[in-house]
């Protein structure tokens, strides 16, 4: 590979030594090859991924009776809604879907607030203790939630928050991945122009404001929607959390909901297709400002 | 103006080092200390109240005797001593370790590879982007019911298609191997977008003027690869470890739903065996135990991590 | 630089989400004192899981009380999976809710650690009588009742017609007392392991998860026991434990059962029936109304095997009180009420599940759904008997469970011997109730 690589751009640095038409059609040739192979293996790859939510998606439009069938069919013969008017006739599903938006927006905005607040003073101030306390924040994340759940549970009680939004929201808005996000981005915005802000006399909040807030645009759009995916999917504070049928998000949904269809797995699948859509959908819609979010927060 | 656009890649991680090295030796004026945990005020009170206070009652915890009842008996490191002649316990640091090794590296390798794939012209890049990132979109809860669904060793689809291709049928859900393996596959399968999408905005941030230039040097693919791709997406490498080994040390949702441990505890992992202690059998004392062990192991990996992360900043 | 008008909106509206958002109810945070035992006063807190029949049935058995009482009854419906993580951490923060539903083999785990109401001072001797003494027997902790019994189940077997007939079953038992023996089911699975394809099995047991205990019916038929009389120690060790160990242990080395019915699995038995990979399965009468509505062979239900006895699970559910309820007067009245002829006769008829009133297991009950299969598990339940159930209500089930699924999944995918198995079993059970 590396011989082939050098002799083709010998022409270049040795002039004269080959006529330069037919090196060049060479390189196209294997340049057309070797997207062709890049193109089959990206598809290849893609479908592997797609084939277990195609399967979902499968097994949530079938009968039940087929699904037992025992006859292995990748294309259904017929498809049906039944599954859908089922699990949506039967559980509060709408009630749920407003319970995890309210919860995820609360906690997203929280997060990215809080986050980065801490981010700008970790990445732009200079303090005692600075390396300490992002060690300590970063080891936060480590901490398994089953591992603190009961202390979690008797101080949310003695708080009076438990049986409200509340005790999902803050305990969860405590997480330090924003943190180690948001001091990365902040990290890239070049120190001259906040002491420059500083020199022309204005205070931290005012140049956090001013100068560093406009510059984290892309930030904040990444970590609001990677707090707002975690929040939506995540299950096991939650279900511990939100005692009432009625305060249920839809993980917890999904959970109860098998454990009332048991085997039919027609029922389950539809309810977890609905409850994954919304994110899906956000994912598609703003997939490339994200991909361009976490490109612009240099991570390093 | 944006940081980390191409241009200011290169400067800005050269500077950096000099930057802090001043910053240690300055230590900062008391204003600054003061402004800065102002601005730390509020993730301080959450992760100290949410999170610290709640630990150092488990660590509490983890020397009492109790049924989770509230009376509990002071046992001193008996939990700990527990430990260590439990067979269990060690099955569950062996799987923890195997999988966090498994799943950490090859979700890393896929990712990139995945990233550079996507990272050039090729015809219906956003649809296959998309394709790839989907998984992410999806709850823990959901990805282990959609596994079980095909992994199930009598009607699951995966062991149908093995069998139509004349294949003898994989034991996923008795078989300790392949039902580790199973664990291990669904994780990567939700995994590998999330370590695409971070290798991909690395890649946008390389110029490709470098990859000219190294080209014009004679470098074929494999050393471009090697010599230009691999130290520019460094800085995502650091944050994927991290995010991948955390996750990893914490697997539960899938695990749980999936294959509850068995068989025969063959993907009994920390968390779980944790859950298992304090919330099955009531053991919380001992559950707790072994949560702080979890907790060690990490905070050990990180401090290397960040000891080796810190040189590197240093020294490039 | 004055903050631009943008930033400024930007804030102000992230400020007013919250405000706005608290308008719904999720965000006051009343509701987290509204459901405490601390309501006092005449209302009581009821957390359960449960199917939708059974949750009609109940619903309906508590708009009886409440009518008949005055008493006004919060019903709170939970997931399963985690209904007992949430009893426990509501029990720990002193805040459960009166009255709570609980499966015989976890009610021990509550009512030993002193979570429970003791009910001996509240429920008048009519309510103790009314039930069955097996029943009575699996809520009574040192000596005194704790809950009342509000249903039972146990497995027989569903079979499927079709594929016994081809494979030249043409006859199943019809009386309890023509039961199967093991030699006879040994016989059903040879010839059936003889008939089938190769991913094709005779039957399945419902031993996953929980369901572990599921697995004492083999004991119980050997006529065993895992506990001592005064449920103090082990008392598996024995022959009946080695033999129970060893024949379903061949279930899997015969090939009798799916290679993934283990203990551990997370298919379970009932879905490998459905799909008609196995034509015999061990089941409880709950899954009749979906069988119903769901399959479309032929199928029917007859007894458990028996070995020196009959014997079977003592599945299903109690009602108890927990210790701290502000108003443990009425918490009793309707743990009494529901448990009526009416409204228990109501709650299994429909929900398909067993009595636990001697009156009603005498009478026979009439399932809403194929009423015919109603004696058999009726007869089924019969061959329980009370020191089978009293061993379930040990208050060291729970650590009991998890010794039972370690050494049988071993004994079952790891291929450990009856002998070395019942051994461990002991230890086990023994450091269990230490």
């Amino acid at each position: 590979m590396s011989a082939t690589t050098a002799r083709e751009t010998a022409p270049r640095s040795t002039p004269g030594a080959a006529p330069r038409r037919p090196a060049g059609a060479v390189r196209r040739r294997r340049e057309r090859r070797v997207a062709v192979a890049r193109t089959a293996a990206a598809v290849v790859v893609a479908l592997v991924v797609l084939a277990p939510l195609y399967w979902m998606v499968v097994v949530s439009l079938s009968t039940r009776a087929e699904l037992l069938g025992g006859q292995l069919r990748l294309w259904p013969r017929s498809l049906t809604l039944e599954n859908f008017e089922r699990v949506l006739s039967s559980f509060p599903v709408l009630t749920w879907f407003g319970n995890s938006v309210a919860i995820a927006l609360v906690t997203s905005l929280l997060t990215v607030v809080v986050n980065l607040l801490a981010g700008y003073a970790f990445a732009q101030l200079r303090f005692r203790g600075s390396s300490a306390l992002f060690l300590v924040a970063l080891a936060t994340l480590m901490l398994p939630v089953q591992v603190i759940m009961v202390a979690l549970f008797r101080l949310v009680t003695q708080l009076g928050i438990y049986g409200s939004y509340w005790a999902v929201i803050l305990p969860t808005a405590a997480s330090a991945f924003g943190i180690f996000l948001a001091r990365q981005f902040i990290l890239g915005i070049p120190r001259d122009l906040v002491e420059a802000a500083r020199i022309d006399g204005a205070g931290h909040l005012r140049v956090f404001l001013q100068v560093v807030l406009p510059l984290c645009r892309p930030l904040l759009a990444v970590l609001f929607f990677m707090s707002l995916l975690q929040t939506w999917n995540d299950f096991a504070w939650p279900l511990i959390a939100l005692r009432q049928n009625e305060l249920f998000t839809l993980p917890i949904g999904l959970l109860y909901l098998q454990g009332q269809f048991g085997a039919d797995y027609g029922g389950t699948m539809a309810f977890a297709l609905l409850s994954v859509l919304p994110m899906v959908v956000l994912f598609l819609v703003f997939q490339r400002y994200f991909v361009q979010g976490f490109a612009r927060s240099g991570i390093r | 103006m944006a940081p980390g656009a191409p241009a200011d890649v290169a400067p800005a991680s050269g500077e950096q080092p000099g930057r802090r090295r001043r910053g240690r030796a300055l230590g900062g004026s008391p204003g600054e200390a003061l402004a800065a945990y102002s601005f730390l005020a509020p993730n301080l009170v959450l992760l100290g109240l949410f999170v610290l206070l709640p630990l150092v009652w488990a660590l509490w915890l983890s020397t009492q005797q109790t049924d989770g009842f509230g009376a509990a008996t002071a046992v001193g490191l008996d939990n700990y001593a527990r430990l260590f002649s439990d067979g269990q316990f060690w099955r569950s640091v062996v799987n923890t370790t195997l999988f966090t090794a498994l799943v950490t590296p090859v979700a890393m390798g896929l990712g990139l590879g995945a990233a550079v794939l996507l990272n050039g012209a090729l015809p219906g890049r956003g649809v296959i982007r998309s394709a790839l990132i989907l998984p992410m979109a999806v709850s823990g809860v959901a990805t282990a019911l959609i596994g079980v669904l095909v992994f199930d060793e009598n009607s699951g689809v995966l062991d149908g298609i093995i069998r139509a291709l004349g294949l003898p049928s994989v034991p996923w859900q008795s078989g300790g191997a392949a039902a580790f393996a199973s664990v291990v596959l669904v994780t990567l399968w939700w995994r590998l977008g999330f370590n695409m999408l971070i290798y991909l905005a690395a890649l946008q941030g390389v110029g490709p003027h470098l990859y000219e230039a190294a080209t014009l040097d004679g470098a074929s693919a494999w050393q471009r690869f090697r010599y230009v791709t691999v130290p520019m997406v460094g800085p995502a490498t650091f944050f994927l470890l991290v995010m991948n080994v955390i996750y990893s040390f914490q697997v539960f949702d899938i695990v749980f739903v999936m294959t509850g441990g068995g068989p025969q505890d063959a993907t009994s992992v920390l968390v779980t065996y944790a859950y298992e202690n304090g919330f099955v059998t009531r053991d919380q004392g001992y559950a707790a135990a072994i949560g702080v062990v979890l907790l060690v192991l990490t905070l050990a990996f990180t401090a290397v991590q960040w000891r080796t992360n810190r040189t590197r900043d240093l020294t490039e | 630089m004055d903050l631009s008008r943008r930033q400024l909106l930007g804030a102000a509206g992230a400020l007013a989400l919250p405000a706005a958002l608290a308008g719904c109810g999720g965000f006051s945070t009343s509701g987290g004192s509204s459901g405490g035992a601390s309501g006092g006063g005449d209302a009581l807190t009821f957390t359960t899981w449960g199917t939708d029949a059974e949750l009609a049935g109940l619903r309906s058995a508590v708009s009886r009380f409440e009518e008949s009482s005055g008493a006004t009854v919060s019903l709170n419906v939970v997931p399963y999976e985690q209904m007992f993580s949430n009893i426990d951490a509501q029990i720990q923060a002193g805040n459960p809710p009166d009255v709570f539903r609980v499966p015989y083999y976890t009610f021990g785990s509550y009512a030993g650690a002193g979570q429970l109401l003791d009910l001996s001072s509240y429920l008048g001797s009519d309510v103790a009588d009314r039930f069955t003494d097996q029943a009575w027997a699996a809520v009574q902790n040192e000596g005194s009742p704790f809950g009342v019994p509000h249903h039972t189940d146990t497995s027989a077997i569903l079979f499927n017609r079709p594929m016994l007939e081809a494979a030249g079953i043409t006859d199943v038992p019809t009386r309890l007392e023509d039961a199967w023996s093991w030699d006879d089911l040994a016989q059903v699975a040879t010839t059936l392991r003889a008939a089938l394809p190769d991913d094709q099995y005779p039957f399945a047991y419902n031993w996953q998860g929980n369901g572990v205990t599921r697995w004492l019916s083999w004991l119980f038929q050997a006529d065993g026991r895992f506990l001592t009389e005064d449920l103090s120690g082990p008392a598996i060790d024995s022959d009946a434990g080695r033999a129970a160990v060893e024949f379903t242990q061949s279930f899997f080395s015969q090939g009798w059962v799916p290679p993934n019915d283990t203990i551990s699995s997370s298919t379970y038995a009932q879905d490998t029936w459905y799909s008609q990979t196995v034509p015999l399965v061990w089941s409880g009468a709950f899954s009749i109304p979906d069988a119903e509505a769901t399959l479309d062979f032929e199928w029917g239900a007859t007894f458990a095997p028996q070995r020196v006895r009959g014997g079977s699970d003592f599945g299903g559910n109690a009602l108890v009180a927990t210790a701290g309820t502000a108003n443990p007067e009425l918490a009793a009245a309707l743990l009494a009420s529901v448990t009526e002829e009416e409204s228990m006769r109501e709650f299994c008829t429909g929900a398909s599940l067993l009595p636990t009133r001697t009156d009603l297991v005498e009478q026979g009950i009439e399932f809403d759904v194929r009423p015919e299969l109603a004696p058999v598990f009726l007869g089924q339940a019969s061959t329980v008997r009370p020191q089978d159930s009293a061993q379930v209500a040990s208050p060291d089930m729970a650590a009991i469970i998890t010794v039972l699924q370690d050494q049988l999944e071993d004994a079952f995918v790891g291929g450990q011997d009856a002998a070395t198995t019942v051994r461990s079993l002991s230890d086990g059970i023994s450091d269990a109730v230490r």
